[in-house]
């Protein structure tokens, strides 16, 4: 292609780089699915095999904890990546590759704002909650 | 029995936890709703029939406030707003509104999970489903051998009683509303729900999971009693059939074992003894014939041995074709089994 | 590393200059240009009418048959409706409202409310994103036909009393041991239709993804593309897992496994977190392409850009992930763990956001636009009062203890009608009224369609109002009739009374619909004034979708590229011409949508209607258990789609690369993960994998739920011909993936040979996991029953994985697969590397976990 050639590496490269992108959009929620399917899995052999469940509960808060922080720190990633404070724009509806640099930024922001949400409620019965009963 | 009469209400007052025009009117209206989940009786019923009327206060606010912005932006004032109230509106609609009250409601939600499944004070009573009638069992505490009825539970006012559910082909779900919630019961494993009832009275339960042609007429009466009542009742329910004596019954207890109704159904203290179909040992002492299919009448059991089939599609009970006269002696014969 | 087929890189300007776009077309060569495409893409007459594949043909078929079963299930729901008028009424028998209400509920979901979303999407989707077609026509019109065949069986048996009735959910042990095909019916006339639905979301991802136009960023989508990427991936994951439960549950009906028997080893519940697992996504992938609609008109009626397109997408996308832990909301009775129930509990709640963002970006839409009312708007608004009330009770019920007591009774009927109504009945007419015009090229009416409305919308909350409370005194559902004097007869009555006007409303809309309209006016091409691309359509019709495919860089391209519509008419961007006769699309990357190859389309063609026909008959003859004539079928089945694969695609080009215009010469032919065939793939393979992740599930599931799983001394499968398998799948897989590697460096004749051995290799490996367990007895309990089908489902991928290797030995052979033009063994290689895990997860299944567990 003619004009703003630019060369395969860099080209390859951006390509990645989106594509990173793409799949941090489903990062977060992908947290929450995994925090999801442990905690109900583990309390689910838990219960049918009469381990633990006092000790298995804690482990799953700490697994929480852990679960929050990634998606924390994916969301500031995310943010980094929207860079609404030097943009301004919170729209990103231009047609630059920029702006859909920043768009998925933004999309992944917002999903770990969801996801926080998401594994806090599911993380009440943990809290909440005591035995298989 | 004080508490007979099924079909009539026991209770007819108004709540008085919740005034306002549409509760009250409701309520009264409520008045002979044995079976109404918004007519708490028991100790769970009671909970989440308070969660309820909250739950339904909120959502009618939250339902005007939305549907009347939408009703006012676009037909009252169709012009543009400040973008401002636009971000405004979608993060504090979106995301704050709504994290608040789902927060508040999760919590009071599970606090209340485990209620229905807390261990009970002593009695515990074995359901069985079976298609379409329930194979009840009593195991008072310490008891070596139940104590066997059938579609009918009493409970004794005031103390929790668990009831250990189980299903003999399908599944099915065991339900008194006025009491609590309702629990599966599953062929093959077993399911627990305890009962906290605090109202004497007599309750409507049925069969909550579909479960083949007569799913619609599988209920029974659930009868809740002063403890003392309960325990006289149930000393009376373990002893033997006392089968009444005048002349119609006695040809009518004849018929039932010559027309090989013993293969089926149990009578205590006579040669029937059948396991397939209901345990008929008290079965003039209970409220309703057919698993709630019709009020223990002379008149009613009469219609549902000549009408078996038609009462209740595809029930395994053959309709007998028998005399009027027969038919007669024999509704005589088991009203009479107290 | 990948050596390079030699094909050629795209060639030219990109993007285009304004200079370039500003040059005009001459006339002479635009009219040629318009002749060529006509002929291309015209749509065949008379009786061949039915061998037409295009998108709005197929599209239109699909909508009319989605809403005629409707209608039919609609009336079903009349005649519940009448039965339940009044205590103890003899109307209709317990055995036909069992029937009845069970086909109301499976023909809403399965034969209009999911295929209503593919229909809608095949119609409109190349329309939005400037696409002439979807990129596999003659894919969409084979799971058209596999739709009618399977509908028509699956809604006919009711005519003849044998339909199923035991409930749209299926649950066994009641739905196993019923008599009668009825259970059949349902599970192989679903399964086929599942399939077809299955297929149709390939390809609709597939569409979305690679034949957006030049420039349509991600960030610039159409917000119905989103939600069509977001469902289709649902569709993705939600289905198998129920396609893998009928495949246990017609095992257990036809040969008497017991995976679902308890006195055997099995267990009813497996069935009913299976059937959630799909049925709870199944829920949102109904709504969100609904609500998907409301998503195109508001910023219609609004006039502005939607306000929050990244909130919406959040919407989507979170909704879409969160769906999928719901599930357990449907057992919450079922006395499962009170910690699990509370997992299920909290998810059900935190789904809430991401809808209540939805509603609340519209509202934000509206304020930040200047409202201009319309009747499709109408219909909106309608929804979403309608809808935020499903929602409210939604809410309710996700706390479990309030479901303790409203489970299985009418306040759930109330509750999800409430969201179908207003999360798909709603917005889809609202969508019937904004897109007819795109449709047909006429409007339709005003006056009717306020009656349509106000006749719907007050029948539905006459009907389906009262029933909460109903459902609260305690009224459960399923019931075919009920005692007097419970308080619940006039409410019963009022129900009944609201759904004769419901029917009245549809009756006007169905008639507007329907009534000749060829005396009206021409409508104006953008009627709406809205902004997105499929407004851009030709009136009066052209078959070719759009005469030349824009380059866009704008959300709102008609609002913000002025000068657009005059040159996509005259022919000024990309591919507007058809100088080969052929039917052409453009294929573009992923993410920022750069064009990168020229993908020729298939057209008319009546192989699609035998391979649907034969498909038919092998999942229908089992239905009376004739296994012969379903063999047939199956295999002719077979014969049709490779004699259709063969001969359309991955077709060797008469030349490697064309012009595509605006300077721009482009590949015509892709292998690998720059074809679109090879995404196809991966994603049905995605597909596949989950329903085989799903037996998988099953097996550990046993294992939790039962204590005595194995039995004790149970037999065990024969280790070493697990390991053999596992050896013959490792060399299948190698061969495969060596011949393509090798044929690629131009060594053909070696490519032969590891095509050869392949096939071989693949038969002696499932012969050999087969023979592992042949000495089990899958009757006896539940144990040997899962093993062996593992092992069946592997046997019976295998055997595909044959026929494709086979084929491209065969078109090795004859000049259709070459060193450069090497699709078809990139799509094998692909499968090869799905089948290969799932065999070695089986192997390892069968031959460890005996030791393990």
């Amino acid at each position: 292609m003619a004009e703003r050639q630019p060369t395969r590496d860099e080209d390859k490269r951006e390509f990645a780089e989106e594509q990173a992108s793409l799949f941090r959009i489903t990062l977060a929620p992908l947290v929450w699915a995994i925090h999801f399917v442990v905690c109900y899995g583990l309390v689910a052999v838990t219960c049918a095999k009469e381990w633990d469940i006092v000790a298995v509960r804690t482990g799953l808060l700490i697994f929480s904890a852990c679960a929050l922080a990634g998606i924390g720190w994916v969301g500031f990633a995310a943010w980094k990546q929207w860079n609404v404070a030097e943009t301004g724009d919170f729209v990103n509806r231009g047609g630059r590759a920029e702006d859909r640099h920043h768009f998925l930024g933004h999309a992944a922001f917002l999903l770990s704002v969801i996801s926080v949400v998401g594994v806090v409620f599911v993380s009440l019965p943990l809290i909440m909650i005591g035995g298989c009963q | 029995m004080a508490v007979k009469n099924f079909g009539q209400g026991t209770r007819c007052r108004p709540s008085r936890r919740h005034i306002g025009t549409l509760v009250s009117l409701l309520s009264v209206a409520g008045c002979g709703l044995h079976q109404s989940a918004l007519n708490p009786a028991g100790r769970d019923a009671t909970s989440i029939s308070t969660l309820f009327w909250v739950m339904l206060a909120g959502a009618v606010v939250l339902w005007l406030l939305v549907n009347g912005a939408f009703f006012y932006m676009s037909r009252v004032r169709p012009g543009q707003f400040d973008q401002r109230y636009a971000r405004h509106i979608l993060i504090g609609g979106g995301i704050v509104l709504p994290v608040v009250v789902l927060t508040t409601l999760l919590v009071w939600g599970l606090s209340i999970l485990p209620d229905p499944r807390r261990p009970g004070d002593g009695l515990v009573v074995r359901i069985t489903g079976e298609q379409w009638w329930w194979r009840v069992e009593y195991w008072p505490e310490g008891a070596e051998d139940p104590i066997l009825s059938a579609n009918e539970l009493r409970l004794p006012a005031g103390e929790r009683t668990e009831i250990r559910l189980t299903s003999a082909r399908v599944i099915h779900s065991f339900w008194v509303p006025a009491l609590g919630g309702k629990m599966d019961m599953f062929p093959g494993r077993e399911t627990m729900i305890s009962l906290a009832p605090e109202k004497p009275g007599s309750y409507r339960g049925q069969c909550a999971e579909f479960c083949g042609a007569s799913h619609a007429w599988m209920a029974f009466s659930a009868v809740v009693m002063d403890p003392g009542a309960f325990d006289t009742w149930l000393a009376a329910e373990a002893a033997d059939a006392t089968p009444p004596q005048d002349e119609a019954a006695v040809r009518g207890a004849d018929l039932f074992l010559s027309e090989g109704c013993g293969a089926c159904h149990t009578i205590r203290g006579t040669d029937a003894a059948g396991l397939v179909g209901p345990d008929l040992t008290h079965v003039g002492s209970r409220q309703t014939i057919g698993a709630g299919r019709l009020p223990a009448t002379l008149d009613d059991i009469r219609l549902w041995l000549d009408h078996t089939e038609a009462l209740k599609p595809e029930v395994k009970m053959p309709t007998y074709d028998l005399s009027p006269t027969e038919l007669d002696d024999l509704a005589q014969y088991l009203e009479g089994l107290k | 590393m990948t050596h390079p087929s030699g094909l050629p890189e795209p060639e030219g300007p990109y993007p285009p200059t304004d200079e370039m776009l500003a040059e005009p077309v001459p006339r002479d060569v635009q009219e040629a240009q318009a002749r060529r495409l006509r002929a291309a893409w015209e749509t065949p007459k008379g009786w061949r009418y039915i061998t037409a594949v295009n998108n709005t043909e197929v599209g239109k078929w699909y909508c009319l048959t989605a809403l005629v079963f409707m209608l039919l299930a609609g009336v079903m729901a009349l005649i519940i409706r009448l039965q339940l008028a009044v205590p103890e009424n003899d109307f209709v028998s317990a055995d036909r409202f069992n029937q009845l209400f069970t086909m109301h509920g499976s023909a809403m979901m399965f034969l209009f409310a999911v295929p209503m979303f593919e229909a809608v999407s095949i119609l409109l989707l190349p329309g939005m994103l400037g696409a002439r077609d979807m990129p596999f026509p003659r894919l969409s019109a084979f799971g058209y036909w596999c739709f009618l065949i399977g509908g028509i069986f699956v809604i006919g048996s009711i005519f003849f009393d044998a339909a199923p009735r035991a409930g749209w959910f299926m649950y066994p042990p009641l739905a196993t041991e019923d008599e009668g095909p009825g259970s059949d019916i349902w599970l192989l006339g679903l399964s086929f239709i599942e399939v077809a639905s299955i297929a149709a979301a390939v390809e609709l991802i597939v569409g979305t993804l690679k034949c957006r136009p030049p420039g349509m960023r991600v960030n610039l989508m159409p917000l119905y593309a989103w939600y069509v990427l977001v469902v289709g991936g649902m569709i993705l994951f939600a289905f198998p897992p129920l396609i893998a439960g009928d495949f246990l549950f017609e095992l257990e009906r036809s040969f008497d496994w017991p995976f679902f028997d308890p006195t055997r080893g099995g267990d009813p519940m497996l069935w009913q977190h299976l059937f959630w697992i799909f049925g709870h996504p199944e829920v949102y992938i109904i709504f969100l392409p609904s609500i998907a609609i409301a998503a195109m008109v508001i910023p219609t009626v609004a006039r502005r850009p939607i306000y929050g397109y990244s909130w919406i997408v959040l919407s989507a996308v979170g909704t879409g992930f969160l769906s999928f832990g719901l599930w357990v909301h449907h057992m919450f009775t079922t006395g499962l763990p009170s910690i699990s129930l509370g997992f299920f509990s909290a998810a059900s709640e935190a789904v809430v956001i991401p809808t209540g963002i939805q509603i609340f970006a519209f509202l934000a839409t509206l304020m930040a636009g200047r409202v201009k009312m319309t009747l499709p708007m109408l219909w909106i608004s309608g929804a979403l009062a309608i809808f935020t009330m499903g929602g409210l009770t939604g809410v309710m019920l996700a706390l479990a203890p309030f479901d303790f007591q409203a489970h299985d009774t009418y306040f759930i009927v109330a509750h999800l009608h409430y969201t179908l109504f207003g999360g798909m009945v709603f917005p889809v007419i609202a969508g019937v009224y904004y897109f007819f015009p795109f449709i047909q090229k006429r409007m339709m009416s005003e006056r009717l369609g306020k009656w349509a409305f106000w006749l719907t919308f007050s029948g539905f909350n006459l009907c389906f109002l009262p029933m909460h409370l109903t459902g609260l005194w305690g009224m459960p559902r399923r019931v075919y009739t009920y005692p007097t004097g419970l308080g619940w007869d006039w409410l019963n009555l009022i129900s009944t009374v609201g759904a004769f006007i419901i029917a009245a409303g549809f009756a006007a809309f169905v008639w507007d619909l329907i009534r000749p309209k060829h005396r009206q006016s021409q409508i104006p091409r953008n009627p709406w004034e809205a902004g997105t691309l499929e407004w851009t359509h030709d009136v009066p019709e052209e078959s070719w979708g759009v005469r030349s495919i824009p380059h866009v860089t704008t959300r709102y391209p008609l609002w913000d590229q002025p000068d657009m519509q005059a040159r996509i008419d005259a022919g000024r961007y990309y591919l507007p011409d058809a100088k080969e006769g052929k039917r052409e699309t453009l294929v573009t990357s992923v993410i920022d949508a750069e064009p990168v190859q020229v993908q020729r389309v298939t057209g008319p063609t009546w192989i699609t209607l035998w391979a649907a026909f034969f498909t038919g008959g092998a999942f229908i003859f089992p239905t009376f258990h004739w296994y012969p004539p379903a063999i047939v079928s199956g295999a002719l089945a077979i014969c049709c789609i490779i004699w259709w694969l063969w001969t359309a695609t991955a077709q060797v080009p008469e030349a490697d690369s064309k012009d595509a215009g605006l300077g721009l010469r482009l590949p015509t032919y892709a292998a690998g993960p720059a074809s679109v065939g090879w995404w196809a793939m991966w994603i049905t393979m995605l597909g596949d994998a989950t329903a085989f992740a799903s037996l998988v599930f099953g097996f550990f599931f046993y294992w939790t739920a039962s204590p005595d799983f194995p039995p004790e001394g149970a037999l065990h499968p024969d280790a070493g011909l697990v390991a053999l398998a596992a050896l013959g799948f490792a060399v299948t897989w190698s061969s495969t993936v060596g011949a393509r590697w090798l044929n690629r460096r131009g060594q053909v004749g070696a490519a032969r040979a590891g095509l050869i051995l392949a096939p071989l290799a693949a038969a002696g490996a499932a012969a050999a996991l087969v023979g592992s367990v042949m000495h089990l007895d899958p009757e006896s309990h539940v144990y040997p029953a899962i093993l062996w089908a593992l092992a069946i489902w592997v046997a019976v991928h295998s055997g595909a994985g044959i026929i494709m290797q086979l084929y491209c030995l065969a078109g090795s052979l004859f000049g259709k697969l070459t060193p450069r033009y090497d699709a078809d063994i990139w799509n094998v290689s692909l499968f090869w590397h799905f089948v290969t895990i799932s065999a070695l997860v089986t192997c390892a299944v069968v031959g460890l976990m005996p030791g393990a567990l």
